[in-house]
């Protein structure tokens, strides 16, 4: 058994290729799975039942299914429904892309929205105490201490997250798409080497992993300076 | 000529579950009296002056801030909030906001002064607690003493009718406790409506125009600190000095 | 819904197979984790290092990665052994089970390496102090202080690997394990309704999460019942 090193040097860029769909599927989902992560979290806090019971149990099913169910569910089993063929969302979930937004989307945004509640259940209840005691309302207290204080506090756990969601974007070439992971397995079926394809890739998911952590480490200390002593 | 009668407390209760805090609390304090309140821990103390700013809803009796009842409408209670200020045992300063901004914050939100004015008056009363030059730093970087003298200035940059004191030298080590007395002093000298929940009798005795002594819910006893001191009438009140005096 | 009738059977054989894999790489997860804490908390370099390596390796490789480079990769690699000893044989397989209970088994195990460090390091030094100043031996101390203030603090996080055990089993379909996943795709096959066939299987994943939160929160109330104050 061999390994084959010119073998690397050439599916390595064909593989990089994926790149792009890869961080297009991160940072779509990302940034809309954050949207509705704070809707969520604003649903869940809210103390009114008819928005918090909702809230709970969509992050229930969502924390509580693997994501690749999910995004079969999405791609293959919603096009069996007729309301989903016939709406206006069709040409979203007919393609596979879209298919893998939404169930990635659908996914993190669950996830996410109970580390956010995580960050503002932790800010200290005195520091609200004192914003009440100024006179200043509720709305006013959210956004210039809870949140900033929250945002801080949530990030390492938000961090984890996207890495996460960096490695369920793999998931994206069970459904046809040719993301790295996808033009991965095409050519292991080709040349049968999938030591050399597969550990390669892997070492490239991990530098990807390594630069998101080191530009998080960045923004933490950023939103930390303020605990410099 | 009669004073402004600021704080008025009629038959006040509250509860906590089946626990009763309070017990029949009836209070009035005037314009420009100090007023300190001591008593063992659980007394209901810190539980009496956090009803009075709502952070703690009394259950029964009426509390009438300046002619104002405390209700339930928003619009009272951010309006006795503008006038009652108050400062914590724990100090609670904002601690991603610099000194400065921690006193500016809620004179923009909330009594909408422009930014340049409020930040000279944050730094008028920076100076007034005498640590001007901490002004860009955040509350981390300063000494617990220092961090509480802040919470002082914090809350006179609102210009409150009256300032309400939460054990505010409890939590400090006993070096710094002098520094934030001080500070105090001298806002009564000058004439600042206060009532303070404290241990520090020495500070009870050369500050107060009266001092109320509370125990399980009640206030036991009210006297000007000559005669509460000197000649306590009530038995309680004759343990509790005891206890702490004697040390 | 009729659609499902002929199928309950296979479903449930798919889920004792998802029982069978999430036991098998619980107990894996708990050993490649313990023996990943203790060489990230030994006085060895080389043994930091490895560990180090390890909760890198698998923390920044997709799942699905590992499971594929595992199944394929080993199934060559016990090929290749096997023709030294029978040059006839062309091909040898791993059992998907294998394959993927271990390769879930290292990826979790590699999450549960911090959690478990960070458990050790939590325990309160004074509670290890005052058991050694009493006169128990390190082995006593460990067992009888640490142990139990090690679970109570890690409980949380453990809950949530063992979750992750769980769901990660439906990847394993992807190598053909016959767990429920799986037997959806054939149902789909025979019957053509996607959308009833993977919801089945949501339900499926979704009460073995709920069994396991549950036990969570049961075992959590039994940790912390020293803990509430009794008036």
């Amino acid at each position: 058994m061999t390994f084959d090193v010119s073998l690397i040097v050439d599916a390595l860029p064909k593989m990089l290729v994926g790149i792009g769909l890869t961080f297009q599927l991160l940072v779509l989902s990302a940034i809309l799975g954050l949207i509705l992560a704070i809707g969520l979290m604003l649903m869940r806090i809210s103390g009114k039942w008819y928005l918090s019971w909702p809230a709970q149990v969509y992050i229930y099913v969502f924390r509580g299914t693997p994501i690749l169910v999910q995004i079969f569910i999405v791609y293959y089993g919603f096009p069996q429904l007729g309301f989903i063929r016939d709406g206006v969302l069709w040409p979203l979930f007919r393609d596979p892309f879209g298919c893998a937004i939404v169930a990635l989307t659908l996914n993190t945004g669950a996830y996410v929205s109970e580390i956010l509640r995580g960050g503002v259940l932790g800010v200290d209840r005195g520091i609200l105490e004192a914003g009440s005691a100024l006179g200043l309302s509720v709305r006013q207290k959210f956004i210039y201490l809870t949140t900033p204080i929250a945002a801080r506090l949530a990030l390492p756990a938000y961090g984890n997250d996207i890495i996460s969601l960096l490695k369920s974007t793999a998931l994206a070439s069970t459904i046809t798409l040719a993301d790295m992971t996808g033009i991965a397995r095409t050519l292991v079926a080709q040349t049968y080497a999938p030591y050399e394809i597969f550990i390669s890739l892997a070492i490239v998911y991990m530098i990807l992993t390594w630069i998101l952590q080191k530009s998080l480490g960045r923004v933490e200390r950023y939103l930390g300076r303020y605990m410099q002593k | 000529m009669t004073e402004r009668i600021l704080i008025k407390m009629q038959h006040v209760d509250k509860f906590f579950g089946t626990f009763q805090a309070l017990k029949d609390i009836n209070l009035e304090v005037s314009k420009g009296e100090r007023v300190v309140v001591c008593g063992p821990s659980g007394s209901g103390k810190s539980t009496m002056i956090r009803c009075i700013n709502r952070l703690e809803k009394h259950n029964a009796g009426q509390i009438i801030i300046d002619g104002k009842e405390l209700t339930d409408q928003v619009a009272d209670i951010n309006a006795v909030r503008r006038e009652v200020g108050m400062v914590f045992q724990s100090f609670n300063l904002f601690p991603h906001m610099t000194i400065l901004k921690n006193l500016m914050l809620a004179q923009r939100l909330v009594r909408k002064i422009p930014k340049a004015q409020a930040q000279a008056t944050a730094m008028e009363y920076l100076e007034r607690v005498k640590i001007p030059e901490q002004a860009d730093k955040y509350p981390i970087q300063l000494s617990g003493g220092q961090q509480q003298r802040v919470a002082i200035a914090r809350a006179l940059c609102m210009k409150p009718e009256i300032i309400l004191f939460d054990e505010p030298t409890s939590a400090l080590d006993p070096e710094m406790i002098n520094e934030v007395l001080e500070v105090m002093t001298d806002l009564a000298r000058d004439g600042m409506t206060m009532i303070c929940v404290t241990h520090e009798m020495g500070f009870a005795r050369s500050v107060a125009d009266r001092v109320i002594f509370m125990d399980a819910g009640e206030i036991v006893e009210e006297a000007p600190p000559e005669a509460f001191f000197k000649a306590p009438k009530n038995e309680r009140t004759k343990k509790f000095l005891s206890q702490i005096l004697t040390h | 819904m009729d659609a499902l009738t002929g199928w309950w059977d296979d479903f449930f054989w798919g889920s004792v197979v998802v029982g069978q894999v999430f036991l098998c790489s619980l107990v894996l997860m708990v050993i490649f984790g313990l023996i990943g804490a203790a060489a990230k908390l030994s006085n060895s370099v080389i043994a930091q290092k490895l560990a180090s390596g390890y909760t890198i390796v698998f923390r920044g490789t997709p799942e699905i990665l590992v499971i594929l480079l595992l199944y394929f990769g080993s199934a060559i690699a016990i090929t290749s052994i096997a023709q030294i000893f029978n040059p006839e044989i062309k091909f040898l397989d791993v059992p998907p089970f294998w394959a993927g209970t271990i390769a879930i088994a290292l990826i979790v195990g590699s999450y549960a390496t911090e959690t478990f460090r960070g458990a050790f390091l939590g325990v309160n030094p004074g509670s290890i102090e005052a058991a050694r100043a009493l006169g128990m031996s390190t082995l006593q101390t460990f067992v009888y202080v640490r142990i139990p203030e090690m679970w109570r603090l890690a409980l949380p996080a453990f809950g949530n690997h063992m979750l992750s055990l769980v769901k990660d089993t439906a990847l394993i379909s992807i190598i053909g394990l016959n767990e429920t996943l799986f037997v959806a795709k054939q149902a789909i096959g025979t019957t053509g309704q996607p959308f009833v066939m993977y919801i089945v299987v949501g339900l499926i994943y979704l009460g073995f999460s709920t069994v396991i939160t549950l036990t969570v929160m049961g075992l959590e109330r039994y940790g912390q019942r020293h803990m509430r104050a009794h008036r």
